[in-house]
């Protein structure tokens, strides 16, 4: 299980394994979550889930191979289970690098003389 | 007290323009300018037998010498003209000089200096000093006390040096070349106090600042304008003078006699066209534009390659593949299933953060500015450590990046491999970590035009009561837009997207509008000029800004020149506000002006002047000028005659003393009474 930040993190989870199979948490506006199985991801879903492992405290379960049965399950869930996982490796220098993205751009313009 | 010009050219070198000496010219300007003394200074080169011909026909003293290219500046370097062989030993110095420079961007070390001239002392040493090349005062100070002048460009820096305590005496020289179509010859000598020409003569006087000038008799005040012997002040002068006595074509001469001028042609400042007028306010304060659009002319380059719609496809061709690859599934040969052929690429670790974060504990470590706080905060040994843990991190980073990027060219060598022998659709690869930083390169750039197009004043300037201000304000139409884009291509579909920007910053590319152009797309800066009481200039208040923007700019030149301002301007302007610009400006570079008006010529009170006529002698046209202080009874030809200054006066600018006092008493005191 892994987590992007280390302050009291109010974890929620996007991805997780459950009875042999692989799901992702589809949200979508005033409607209430529902867990999607993995084999049935779009791109939207995929875009939703990029915009969420960078603005919330994004959690996923680790992939291990023997809790998926289901082999179409197994390799999806594995290889985007390894993508975020890699995101959330990455995710302090992303901070840094979107903080210090034009910063002195948008400190110059946002001022108002 | 001796006229000196210790730099000329006689030969066409691979540093000059081409030209074909004229020995008859050189003896004519030594002659007309009443030269005591020059030296031969050609760039890194001496040529022992033109000198000796040179020698032969001028009747004044010639010194042999040579202008050598030396750690990228000019130094003058000047033998004594006595002793055959020691003349012979300086001209065999000159050719190894110049063997080492075969192209004008070639120079010799002061290494190579040193080693062709190991004994200084018998040679006259003049760096280029406040003259570009100049040679660095480091340099300077490395030959040591061998150096004690320097050559300057102008009046102006003479002066300045001459009561600067810390600098070195000045000298002022041609550096002119000589050839038979030349009109005017240069007027920038230097005088030295000496009775008899010898070198070290001139090298004992060019260690004292109370030993050279500009002009024989009165000192650092007057230079010599034209090489018709006409002196004028270092301060302000007038030049009056009926029409077509000269006047115009004695500023032209004195403008290309000299570097550097400023010269206000008459009716140059007339400004009726409004669209005109505002085009050059753009143009002067290009800066402004520039600095306020900095930083977003940067944020344009890092968004402007990014394909948002690219990105989508990618990450569906990533999906598709797959989910296509997950559900053949059953159908997987022993190709497909290897555990490769499904594998992503590692992510390599971005290192620029590190970098900066290493630069910025190196300026912290380096800086000697602040190392007093710095140090009340952080040891020096402990920024050191710091740096070092910097770089073992990067190093380790770095480690595991090419590591990556090893494996990653084995899988995709492999995968590429098992794709060819396979019927299972191969996964593509995506990078989730480029895609979300672009993503948010758009969100910000979005944001950042969106503050930009905030309305507001974002300069202002005042010259002289008048106030430019500079306003950002927001494109309102397609035809707006126009303004920066000068083809025939309709931008309105463009300027549909103008509320969005990435979308519009795209349609722009779309265009083909150049890569460097597009941040001028987005906020349009207005510039307006602002009378004293606050509204838009008028026609005639246009040209009077203009004039007192061009005085001002004059201070960036050396000499300033204006000819007949009052052919633009009323009485009052010119009174109130030019005369008073004038006189300061004055004080810092030479001021000259051609003028008929009263109101300039006789209230600006000026140091100096002159009045050029046009006479018949012998039925020739000969055109002479007078010159004087404007207190002095008579005014002065170069030839000893003269003239009544109350009569120039009165005749140049009141139309004579009958007219005058016609005027005086018949509708003025009418008027009056």
């Amino acid at each position: 299980m892994m987590n992007i930040t280390n302050e009291e993190p109010k974890l929620m989870k996007y991805l997780k394994i459950e009875d042999n199979k692989g799901y992702f948490l589809k949200q979508e506006k005033e409607q209430t979550d529902q867990w999607i199985e993995i084999d049935k991801i779009t791109k939207e879903d995929l875009m939703n889930l990029l915009e969420s492992a960078i603005s919330t405290d994004f959690e996923i379960d680790e992939y291990i191979e023997d809790n998926i049965g289901h082999k179409a399950h197994q390799i999806v869930y594995k290889s985007i289970y390894e993508k975020f996982a890699d995101l959330i490796n990455n995710n302090k220098s992303f901070i840094d690098e979107c903080d210090s993205q034009f910063r002195s751009a948008i400190e110059k313009y946002e001022s108002i003389e | 007290m001796k006229k000196i010009d210790l730099h000329i050219h006689t030969i066409a070198t691979v540093s000059d323009k081409a030209f074909d000496f004229d020995l008859s010219k050189l003896k004519e300007y030594s002659e007309r300018l009443e030269i005591d003394a020059i030296a031969i200074t050609n760039h890194n080169l001496f040529d022992f037998k033109q000198y000796n011909e040179i020698v032969k026909e001028l009747d004044i003293t010639v010194f042999p010498g040579i202008e050598i290219d030396l750690e990228r500046g000019h130094l003058l370097l000047i033998a004594d003209n006595k002793d055959l062989s020691e003349i012979n030993d300086f001209s065999k110095k000159c050719d190894r000089v110049s063997s080492l420079i075969k192209t004008k961007d070639d120079y010799i070390t002061l290494e190579q200096f040193s080693d062709i001239f190991p004994t200084l002392d018998k040679y006259l040493l003049i760096p280029h000093y406040q003259k570009n090349p100049i040679i660095s005062s480091e340099i300077i100070d490395k030959i040591n006390t061998l150096i004690s002048a320097g050559e300057v460009s102008s009046y102006k820096k003479f002066k300045t040096c001459i009561k600067d305590s810390e600098s070195l005496v000045p000298v002022i020289f041609s550096d002119s070349r000589y050839f038979s179509s030349m009109k005017n010859f240069s007027t920038q000598q230097t005088f030295v106090d000496l009775e008899e020409i010898t070198l070290m003569g001139i090298k004992s006087c060019l260690t004292d600042k109370q030993k050279v000038f500009l002009s024989k008799e009165e000192g650092n005040e007057f230079f010599q304008a034209t090489d018709d012997g006409l002196m004028l002040s270092t301060g302000l002068n007038v030049i009056l003078g009926e029409r077509s006595t000269g006047k115009t074509v004695t500023l032209n001469k004195i403008f290309y006699n000299h570097e550097n001028v400023k010269f206000i042609e008459q009716f140059s400042l007339l400004q009726n066209d409004e669209k005109k007028f505002e085009e050059l306010l753009s143009r002067r304060q290009s800066t402004v534009s520039e600095e306020f659009l900095n930083e977003f002319k940067q944020v344009i380059d890092s968004v402007k390659n990014i394909d948002e719609k690219q990105n989508e496809i990618e990450i569906e061709n990533y999906l598709n593949s797959l989910l296509k690859y997950a559900s053949d599934n059953e159908k997987a040969d022993a190709f497909s299933n290897t555990k490769l052929f499904s594998e992503n690429l590692f992510t390599k670790k971005d290192l620029l953060g590190l970098k900066n974060l290493i630069s910025a504990a190196k300026t912290l470590k380096e800086n000697s500015e602040y190392k007093n706080i710095i140090e009340k905060h952080l040891t020096s040994q402990s920024l050191e450590s710091l740096e070092i843990d910097l770089m073992k991190e990067y190093l380790k980073i770095e480690e595991f990046n090419l590591k990556k990027d090893w494996v990653n060219t084995l899988i995709s060598k492999i995968k590429d491999e098992l794709r060819f022998r396979t019927s299972s659709t191969v996964p593509e690869d995506v990078d989730f970590y480029r895609i979300l930083i672009e993503k948010d390169k758009v969100k910000k750039f979005n944001r950042i035009v969106s503050d930009l197009k905030i309305e507001r004043e974002i300069d202002r300037k005042e010259i002289r009561g008048f106030k430019i201000v500079a306003i950002a304000k927001v494109f309102t139409s397609a035809t707006h837009l126009k303004k920066f884009y000068r083809r025939q291509t309709s931008l309105t579909g463009a300027f549909a997207n103008y509320h969005l920007p990435f979308k519009f910053l795209k349609s722009l590319q779309s265009m083909d509008i150049e890569e460097t152009e597009l941040y001028k797309f987005f906020i349009d800066i207005e510039y307006k000029t602002l009378n004293k009481l606050g509204f838009e200039v008028s026609g005639g208040e246009r040209s009077e800004f203009n004039l007192l923007h061009e005085i001002n700019d004059a201070l960036k030149h050396e000499m300033l020149l204006i000819d007949e301002p009052e052919s633009s301007f009323d009485n009052i302007f010119l009174k109130n506000e030019v005369n008073a610009l004038l006189r300061d400006i004055s004080k810092s570079i030479p001021v000259i002006i051609v003028t008929h008006n009263s109101t300039v010529g006789a209230s600006i009170k000026p140091n100096y002047i002159a009045c050029t006529k046009r006479e018949i002698e012998n039925n020739e046209i000969v055109y002479k000028t007078f010159s004087g202080h404007p207190a002095d009874k008579h005014l002065k030809s170069v030839n000893g005659e003269i003239i009544d200054n109350y009569d120039v006066m009165l005749n140049c600018l009141e139309a004579g003393n009958d007219e005058y006092n016609k005027r005086r008493t018949e509708t003025y005191e009418i008027l009056k009474n």
